[in-house]
């Protein structure tokens, strides 16, 4: 437990580093950022504890918004998909699977992981694009941050999770 | 109570969710007030450590361009004071048409900055590499000078590289150099052995100079500007022939440390080239008394 909780922070650490430094630079056609940072929270283990995951999530959030200066916006939206992933996981997990199932390509299926991944990803970048456009309402600008966030997220995502297998 | 214990337990994270949600909403919504958002912004002490790290390596890949500039700068600014005392010492005479003269030569070059990329010292005929080519501009024969004075002339140029004959060429660089300040000219020598000395031949018997003098292109190979350094005058010899001097001289570029360094390319010297060829053409076709 305790060694699944160290290299839990330093994966949450390299990725936050690695979404601060490098990611949050990069303005793709001026409205699509890549939001790596998700797939920390896709990458959460079958039962593993609720309040846990919703407060791994909360910490990313909140860290990337110190980062970001967005107070709240990426936190107030990771929670909820933190909040979402295990029952969410529950629908992609094949019949007769081990309790601890680990969340990844190579358990899940190539098929069923991008599809559970493209959700979360997608209602995080909904959420996050929403808080942001709170006050001015472009609704185009804001369905191309989404979509195309969404999209590159995904596929910069599933690029490092094949990588990793 | 056990009822109530175990609601808690079930809708813990329920629970949990509520509250975060709650710090996040007060957080997006305090934002505007300064004084509580302080910790939660990149104005807290470790953020602001990570992004001044961030800044120290990214300015690290970027002082490679800001050298870059320098070295451009510091040339220009050297070429000019060459100009300004040259003007200086010619006052007396008819200074406007000096004036124009010298704006006219500083327009004529310009300056295709290039790095090197293979670069010896320790053969008798050293070759440099530099990363622009003829798609830069650069071609056959234009001099090559560093921040520091001069490196040598561009001897073979491909389509993204060329190939420049530094002073350190024992057999094939022979450049134009005079004496600052007095005139008198000569060539530069390099004999092998030690990348920081050279020689100044064929200075006339008759020249007036003495040991500390700057030694400085002299214009007239019309592959580099007058007024790039070459060197310092070290010790004065009588040549082999004793017909004229032979100077030795601490040259002011560190071949040794060679990075950036700029093709002088002079938009007037094909045409020179092409009056001498033309004039050599005359003499050798000239039917013979």
């Amino acid at each position: 437990m305790i060694i699944d909780t160290f290299r839990r922070l330093s994966v949450f650490i390299a990725l936050l580093l690695v979404q601060v430094l490098v990611l949050n630079h990069v303005f793709l056609f001026g409205w699509a950022t890549i939001l790596l940072y998700v797939y920390f929270v896709v990458m959460f283990p079958r039962n593993y504890p609720r309040w846990a995951i919703l407060l791994w999530s909360f910490a990313m959030g909140l860290s990337v918004d110190m980062f970001a200066n967005t107070p709240g916006m990426a936190a107030a939206s990771l929670t909820i998909v933190g909040f979402i992933q295990p029952y969410l996981l529950e629908l992609f997990i094949p019949r007769e699977a081990p309790e601890n199932l680990r969340t990844a390509a190579a358990t899940l299926g190539l098929s069923k992981f991008t599809v559970f991944a493209s959700m979360l990803v997608f209602v995080h970048c909904l959420l996050f694009f929403s808080i942001e456009t709170f006050t001015s309402f472009h609704w185009q600008h804001w369905l191309l941050s989404i979509g195309g966030s969404t999209f590159l997220t995904l596929a910069l995502l599933m690029a490092v999770e094949l990588v990793r297998k | 109570m056990n009822n109530l214990l175990a609601f808690v337990a079930r809708f813990f994270h329920w629970l949990l969710l509520l509250v975060l949600e709650i710090i996040s909403g007060v957080l997006l919504f305090q934002y505007n007030s300064y004084q509580g958002s302080v910790w939660f912004s990149s104005s807290n002490a470790l953020v602001g450590k990570i992004y001044e790290w961030d800044a120290g390596v990214r300015s690290f890949f970027s002082l490679k361009r800001a050298n870059e500039e320098l070295s451009l700068r510091n040339f220009y600014l050297e070429r000019q004071v060459a100009q300004l005392r040259r003007l200086y010492g010619d006052l007396t005479q008819d200074t406007t048409s000096l004036m124009r003269q010298e704006l006219q030569l500083l327009n004529r070059f310009e300056l295709v900055p290039a790095k090197v990329v293979s670069n010896s010292l320790d053969k008798t005929d050293n070759f440099i590499t530099i990363d622009k080519g003829r798609n830069d501009g650069v071609q056959k024969d234009m001099g090559v000078a560093c921040g520091n004075g001069v490196v040598g002339v561009v001897y073979m140029a491909s389509a993204h590289y060329a190939v420049v004959i530094p002073v350190l060429n024992v057999t094939s660089s022979r450049i134009s150099c005079a004496i600052r300040g007095r005139g008198y000219f000569g060539y530069l020598q390099w004999y092998g052995g030690d990348p920081t000395v050279a020689y100044v031949e064929d200075v006339p018997r008759h020249a007036r100079f003495k040991k500390g003098d700057w030694v400085e292109t002299s214009g007239y190979s019309s592959i580099f500007p007058q007024g790039v350094l070459v060197g310092k005058i070290e010790k004065i010899f009588n040549s082999a022939d004793g017909l004229s001097y032979r100077l030795k001289v601490r040259l002011s570029t560190d071949f040794g440390c060679l990075r950036d360094v700029y093709v002088i390319s002079d938009h007037s010297v094909s045409e020179q080239l092409q009056l001498l060829n033309n004039v050599q053409d005359s003499i050798t076709m000239a039917p013979k008394q």
